[in-house]
């Protein structure tokens, strides 16, 4: 029964890994791609729950976080020719770095306030890129498309043997990345750190007479998440090849959120279903009608029913199931 | 010997399969590009449906009017057009990945006025590379004409921001020697370029651009810009500002007892009904010291009411597009930039190919676009990208504009 319950989550795991290795054998090149999205919103939707349903500081500004991996990933492949995935780690170190040191004076800000100072720093972070105009290339951006260092964008690359097109070289990248970046977030957060981090988000005054110094683990969410957040944004810009500005909007903040809201705060399995949300629900809700205004009223309207029916999102839906079954 | 005959036998079924089977389809249809059948061509956008930036999307809604129109009537060489069109939400992002769902999965003919400057750039080279035709992409992007040799299938179609800056720098050069000009303008690459026409277009003159404010398109007003250049002691001021950005820069103005003598307002907001508003029923005595330019005829301005092209537009609205209002003018751009296309496509063969297209819109010379000023052309070349290169003034007379002096002409701005 023990081992059983160790072994569950290992068996889940490679239950899914195996779905994801075979999947573009069953779908179009270009589904392969709009899959290749939900990965890359999974790995942000990771870091946020690191941040938001673990220790219980809430962010607005993650969609911030992606704008400095993309932007770092653009910049050292057009600027310094680095090709495209040796980016990735880089984005990742670079925007955990920004995460920490923004975890410092969030520390002291808490609840609604920090939400706000987070929000701000999405507000601000479009006019910041187009003040470095020469680094960033202001508001027309940088464009990945064709350039070398791009993997598979005009031929295919052959990994393992396999000739693999822009599409499915994008897809088996971004899963690659998030199942990693999964199976790490499970083994941090399943730990010692996993516990101070729920410490902090239920009570800190608990948690600081216990032993859990709030600075510590608070600034290190910061830099998890972000680092998390970083690496979506890289590969948000090698996927979309072309990142500006308005690439990452203050919405894409908002969707974060709202991603992880629906998979379910505090939980690391409901969050595919979270990143399946924010990729296909504005493309679902356009083919309900498509006058002007209509998809983001269906959107809304859809997300209103959702928090009804499904509270505690679909990982909650989950745990209800289990509590049914056993009875 | 056998072994062999088991391995040759099978190849041969197939290349006969293979070979009836081409041949078959050979018959029924000649060799069509994606988005072509025998009954329809499909095209594509991708347009802001929701969001701040929707009400550009009338651009959309007007273009999609004019094709079920030309489709009720017979289409194009008995083919129908479908239009397909999605929305990006005015994300950049969006746009490439919608525009590969519209190439890729519903296999789009070519994409055609997707909105947005940034937005066509963005799905530029991709579209390039896939040989697929951006046509007419609504942007007045300097760069969509200028690199038309590295991108031959792209394409704009309204005068570029930098052209249209260039004109009223010529106008302020002959009739306001001594002028003192305050821009406000968006700090991105419309704005920017039509900045840079001006101070083209005031080269050696004795005009002078005093000052100069920036605002970001995701700021809540432009008030403190307003402020600033006030202060800037300028008798003109140049607002290339879009949408509510024009309209505040006019009430700001106002209120703050800023008495420019001339205002220079740019042709996207210069539409009657963005004035009426600026306007402030009639307290705001701005407006009536605008001049803009204008190549499209505005649905509200009295001189057109019993013009043939815009009844045709308002009987296309109200059938094609019940709800839509009709004396929106981005509706008018939709339909001049529809009118367009499917005068191409008439060029681009008997049955449409994606390079006919390409060649078609590179020789353009549609002198007759009923939703257009009279004498403007549409005239393209080999090295020539800038559909439209002509357009004329007009001044704000209390209600409605009225146009003035003959049509200012450029070559490759």
């Amino acid at each position: 029964m023990r081992l059983g319950r160790q072994l569950a989550p290992v068996a889940a795991f490679v239950a899914l890994a195996v779905v994801v290795l075979v999947l573009p054998s069953f779908v179009s090149a270009f589904r392969a791609q709009q899959l290749a999205y939900v990965a890359i919103y999974l790995v942000a939707l990771i870091g946020l729950n690191v941040l938001t349903g673990y220790t219980g500081q809430i962010s607005l500004g993650h969609g911030a976080f992606m704008a400095v991996g993309g932007y770092t990933t653009a910049i050292l492949m057009t600027d310094y020719g680095m090709k495209d995935v040796w980016t990735i780690p880089i984005a990742a170190l670079l925007t955990g770095a920004v995460g920490f040191l923004f975890g410092l004076p969030a520390l002291r800000l808490s609840g609604l306030y920090l939400a706000l100072a987070t929000f701000a720093i999405a507000v601000s972070a479009p006019a910041v890129i187009k003040r470095f105009e020469g680094f960033t290339g202001g508001g027309s951006g940088i464009n990945l498309f064709g350039v070398p260092e791009l993997t598979a964008s005009l031929t295919p690359v052959d990994v393992l043997g396999r000739e693999l097109v822009f599409n499915d070289w994008l897809y088996y990248l971004t899963w690659t990345v998030a199942l990693v970046g999964y199976v790490l977030a499970w083994l941090l957060l399943r730990g010692r750190t996993g516990l101070a981090f729920r410490a902090v988000r239920d009570s800190e005054t608990a948690a600081q007479s216990s032993g859990v110094s709030l600075p510590r683990y608070k600034t290190l969410a910061f830099g998890v998440s972000a680092a998390y957040a970083g690496v979506a944004g890289s590969l948000f810009a090698i996927a979309t090849t072309f990142v500006n500005p308005d690439t990452f909007p203050i919405a894409l903040s908002i969707l974060l959120l709202v991603g992880v809201v629906v998979g379910g705060l505090g939980s690391l399995v409901g969050l595919i279903a979270g990143a399946v949300f924010i990729q296909f629900l504005p493309i679902w809700s356009q083919e309900v009608s498509r006058s002007p205004g209509a998809p983001a009223v269906v959107s809304g309207l859809i997300l209103i029913a959702l928090m009804f029916v499904l509270p505690m999102g679909v990982a909650g839906l989950a745990g209800r199931l289990r509590t049914l079954t056993k009875r | 010997m056998i072994r062999k005959l088991t391995l040759a036998l099978p190849a041969l079924v197939l290349v006969l399969a293979l070979g009836t089977g081409a041949a078959i389809a050979g018959s029924t249809r000649t060799q069509a590009d994606p988005g072509v059948s025998e009954r329809e061509i499909v095209i594509g956008a991708t347009t802001p449906l929701s969001g701040p930036f929707s009400s550009v999307s009338s651009v959309t809604v007007g273009a999609n009017a004019y094709f079920k129109y030309v489709s009720a009537r017979g289409g194009v060489g008995g083919r129908k057009i479908t239009f397909k069109y999605l929305d990006d939400q005015y994300d950049p992002a969006k746009t490439v990945q919608l525009t590969r769902q519209l190439v890729e999965q519903d296999k789009v003919f070519a994409i055609f006025n997707s909105i947005g400057t940034e937005h066509n750039l963005a799905v530029r080279d991709y579209l390039n590379a896939n040989k697929v035709p951006q046509v007419f992409a609504a942007s007045g992007s300097t760069t969509l004409g200028r690199d038309g040799s590295k991108y031959p299938s792209a394409i704009g179609f309204q005068p570029s921001y930098q052209a249209e800056g260039w004109v009223y720098g010529k106008y302020l050069a002959r009739t306001r020697p001594g002028a003192r000009v305050a821009v406000l303008f968006q700090n991105d690459d419309y704005g920017k370029d039509l900045l840079n026409g001006l101070k083209r277009g005031l080269q050696r003159s004795k005009v002078k651009v005093v000052a100069a404010e920036p605002y970001e398109p995701t700021a809540v007003d432009v008030q403190a810009q307003v402020a600033k250049l006030r202060g800037a002691g300028a008798d003109t001021f140049a607002v290339f500002a879009v949408g509510k950005f024009a309209i505040q820069a006019y009430v700001f103005a106002n209120r703050l007892g800023w008495k420019p003598k001339l205002v220079i307002n740019n042709i996207v907001s210069s539409a009657s009904n963005v004035m009426t508003i600026a306007g402030e029923g009639g307290t705001n005595k701005l407006v009536d010291a605008t001049v803009s330019g204008v190549f499209l005829k505005d649905p509200t301005d009295p001189k057109w009411q019993s013009d043939a092209g815009i009844k045709l537009y308002q009987q296309i609205l109200k059938r094609y597009a019940p709800g839509a209002n009709a004396a929106d003018p981005y509706h008018v751009y939709g339909m001049a930039a529809a009118f367009t296309l499917v005068e191409a496509l008439k060029k681009a063969g008997r049955t449409p190919t994606r390079a006919g297209l390409v060649k078609a819109v590179a020789a353009l010379n549609v002198t007759k676009n009923p939703f257009m000023i009279p004498g403007i052309l549409i005239k393209t070349g080999p090295n020539d990208h800038f559909p439209i290169e002509q357009m004329l003034l007009q001044r704000w007379q209390k209600t409605s504009w009225k146009s003035f002096g003959g049509l200012w002409g450029y070559r490759g701005a």
